[in-house]
């Protein structure tokens, strides 16, 4: 067993399943997306991408750009929330919060991809 | 440069992680504290706020407490997030710095800006492997030229040595091991203008290495390595390599030359100087019994060729365990009287002290000259910085390694011509080569001696080429000095050399063809006269015919109309 593998996966499955979390409900009904939640998915999202730093295999590049692709969307949703909350004084609701929540649901997919590669990865070696 | 990339972040990963880690931490602790508004409200701050707050905190800029005044709660949360926000920075900094000041990064930074020095060579060049006595002397030799050279030894303290010396030609160098290839093709083994590869390291099997990585990478390379011993030298020839130069085995024929024919071994010495060398006096070793002080890789070559030379040959040397020893040595250190008295040195005409310590050498020599005073002493010196020692021993003949073998590569790289012309007077015998050194000396006295190659090619000498397809040149004409040329420049036609045919010293009247090569000698002087005829056709013109071309369209025009003038009046 190797610790440094153990951490990678966790990582990234944890990044998928808080992702997951703040994505499911409705998309109208502010109550089903939690700030917090968000808030953990995009600092888990950002150490998984950390820990594909300075990986040279063409697999570690590919991990390196999903995990990109879902910090993006995060922090997107993440400045959206605020802008609406902060900025321009509002409740988020409606059209925002569809935003907010489509914009995270890309980054879940961005985060399925990563599983994705973790479980071929994980196949293609053999013990 | 990607590798670089990949370092930095490779050190990043954990100081980023924990940066990350700590502002998680702090915002939620932000998040979660309930604290208290302007109207006495519960407030709680959200993330934006948090983080806000949590960013000019770490970086120590501090605009205060906002949006409102703290609790005491949020006070002592600060407090500890403060500290550890600074720490994460700090650490993370460092770490940048560090990877910065990294040995690892900083060669491969220089390594680096090394290829991409390389790459954009766009004249041509020599590559050199190990930055020696010989390398130095050749290095300096080919800046002389203008000719490019880029460096590789693994010796730091010799590139250090390299980037105080001044140049006329700055030479590009690494500090790597030439018997990897990457470093090879990082050097530029397969760039377009690499015109050859020079191995000079000191171990043989490094030599070895660079020619194989050489033949397999660029077999059209020209290559030239350094041997010191025959096996070796088999070895690397078989590699497909151009010339193998081993120093015991060239400065041992040299001595076997001018025992069989001084004025041939002078011819040698002049031909193989480096630029700016005076040419020296001829040296007359007379014949004989000779003592040979050590018997290594230098004695084994002088023996075998003085004694194909039919000298008599006495060996001294320490170590009684020696294979291969011919009978009759004496064994014991040459540096006490009693063993050179052993070796009978009161009935030898020469003494050659070869060991592989300076200190030996000159101590033997001084023995010698106590015993007898008049015997012909060759020393053999094996580290450059002794040779101030040496020229004050005042001894008749020095070998110097690195000089007899960046000298010879020298003379091989500026006139590929002089390899085969040397082959062929080799066989001369010493009253044809007298002919040939009056020939010279006659010509440049005590000047330097300049060597070159006209070579009448469309490339190399275009005004030669094109002349040549609608009128006879002779080879008198191209020693015609072309501001008067009814005088002679100081310059003397060596060997012609016309597809495999070959001439020695070639007559004034002989027609050039295109695809000459001729060999010439003589002064600088001349040497540049012949160098504008060559590629100026109007001076060429005028060297053959006596006759000015005008310049340009216009004066060429009005030339015409005259000609056509002065033919129609004269009809």
């Amino acid at each position: 067993m190797n610790s440094e593998k153990v951490l990678f996966a966790f990582f990234i499955v944890l990044a998928l399943t808080l992702n997951f979390g703040f994505f499911v409900g409705s998309f109208d009904l502010p109550e089903h997306h939690n700030a917090y939640s968000l808030f953990a998915a995009i600092v888990v999202s950002l150490i998984a991408t950390i820990l594909k730093f300075g990986d040279r295999t063409h697999i570690g590049a590919v991990f390196l750009a999903t995990s990109l692709v879902a910090d993006l969307q995060l922090i997107a949703a993440a400045i959206v929330w605020g802008m609406v909350e902060q900025v321009f004084d509002d409740v988020l609701s409606g059209g925002s919060l569809a935003s907010v929540v489509s914009l995270s649901g890309g980054a879940l997919v961005a985060n399925f991809t990563s599983v994705i590669l973790l479980v071929a990865e994980t196949i293609t070696v053999r013990r | 440069m990607p590798n670089l990339i990949y370092i930095i972040l490779r050190r990043l990963r954990s100081p980023l992680i924990f940066l990350i880690l700590v502002y998680a931490i702090s915002m939620t602790g932000f998040v979660l504290i309930p604290g208290v508004d302007n109207q006495g409200q519960i407030h709680y701050m959200s993330f934006f706020e948090a983080f806000y707050f949590v960013s000019f905190m770490g970086t120590t800029i501090g605009f205060g407490e906002i949006p409102y005044t703290f609790v005491a709660a949020q006070r002592y949360w600060t407090l500890l997030s403060l500290y550890a926000t600074v720490i994460a920075w700090l650490y993370a900094i460092g770490s940048i710095l560090g990877a910065f000041q990294d040995p690892a990064f900083r060669q491969q930074l220089k390594r680096n800006a090394f290829s991409r020095a390389v790459l954009r060579i766009r004249e041509p060049f020599y590559l050199v492997c190990g930055y020696g006595d010989t390398g130095t002397q050749l290095v300096r030799s080919l800046a002389k030229e203008g000719i490019l050279s880029v460096i590789i030894d693994y010796d730091q303290n010799r590139i250090n040595e390299l980037e105080i010396t001044d140049f006329i030609v700055q030479p590009l160098w690494l500090c790597a091991d030439a018997s990897h290839s990457e470093v090879l093709e990082s050097a530029g083994i397969k760039h377009p203008w690499c015109t050859g590869i020079i191995s000079l390291a000191n171990n043989d099997t490094v030599n070895l290495t660079v020619a194989i990585i050489a033949h397999l990478l660029n077999p059209n390379v020209r290559l030239i390595s350094r041997a010191e011993t025959p096996e070796a030298e088999a070895n690397i020839l078989s590699f497909g390599a151009n010339e193998v130069i081993n120093p015991f085995d060239i400065f041992a024929s040299y001595l076997a030359l001018a025992l069989h024919s001084p004025s041939l071994s002078t011819l040698f010495d002049w031909m193989t100087a480096a630029p700016g060398d005076p040419i020296k006096e001829p040296v007359f070793p007379n014949h004989g019994m000779w003592i040979i002080c050590g018997f290594g890789k230098f004695g084994e070559a002088l023996y075998r060729h003085l004694r194909a030379a039919g000298e008599d040959l006495q060996i001294i040397d320490a170590d009684k365990n020696k294979r291969n020893m011919p009978l009759g040595t004496v064994i014991g250190r040459a540096t006490e009287a009693n063993t050179l008295k052993e070796a009978n040195i009161e009935s030898a005409v020469g003494l050659i002290a070869g060991t592989e310590n300076d200190a030996d050498n000159l101590s033997i020599l001084m023995t010698a000259n106590e015993l007898k005073s008049d015997i012909f002493r060759v020393a053999r010196q094996n580290e450059e910085h002794n040779h101030p020692v040496f020229r004050a021993a005042d001894v008749d003949l020095l070998m110097q390694r690195g000089r007899v073998v960046s000298n010879k590569i020298f003379a091989l790289i500026r006139t590929p011509l002089l390899g085969d012309f040397l082959r062929i007077i080799a066989r001369f015998n010493d009253r044809r080569a007298s002919i040939l050194v009056s020939r010279v000396i006659g010509v440049v006295e005590r000047d330097t001696l300049e060597l070159w190659e006209v070579r009448i090619l469309p490339n190399k000498a275009p005004a030669l080429y094109r002349m040549l397809k609608d009128q006879e040149i002779l080879v008198e004409d191209l020693l015609r000095d072309p501001v008067n040329r009814e005088k002679m420049i100081s310059a003397v036609p060596l060997f012609l050399k016309r597809g495999k045919r070959n001439v020695i010293l070639p007559e004034e009247n002989r027609i050039l063809y295109q695809g000459d090569r001729i060999l010439m000698c003589g002064t600088l002087s001349a040497r540049r006269h012949m160098n504008n005829i060559s590629y100026n056709i109007n001076a060429l013109s005028y060297v053959v015919t006596g006759e000015y071309i005008p310049d340009g369209y216009i004066w060429r025009w009005i030339k015409e109309r005259r000609k056509a003038k002065t033919n129609k009046s004269s009809d």
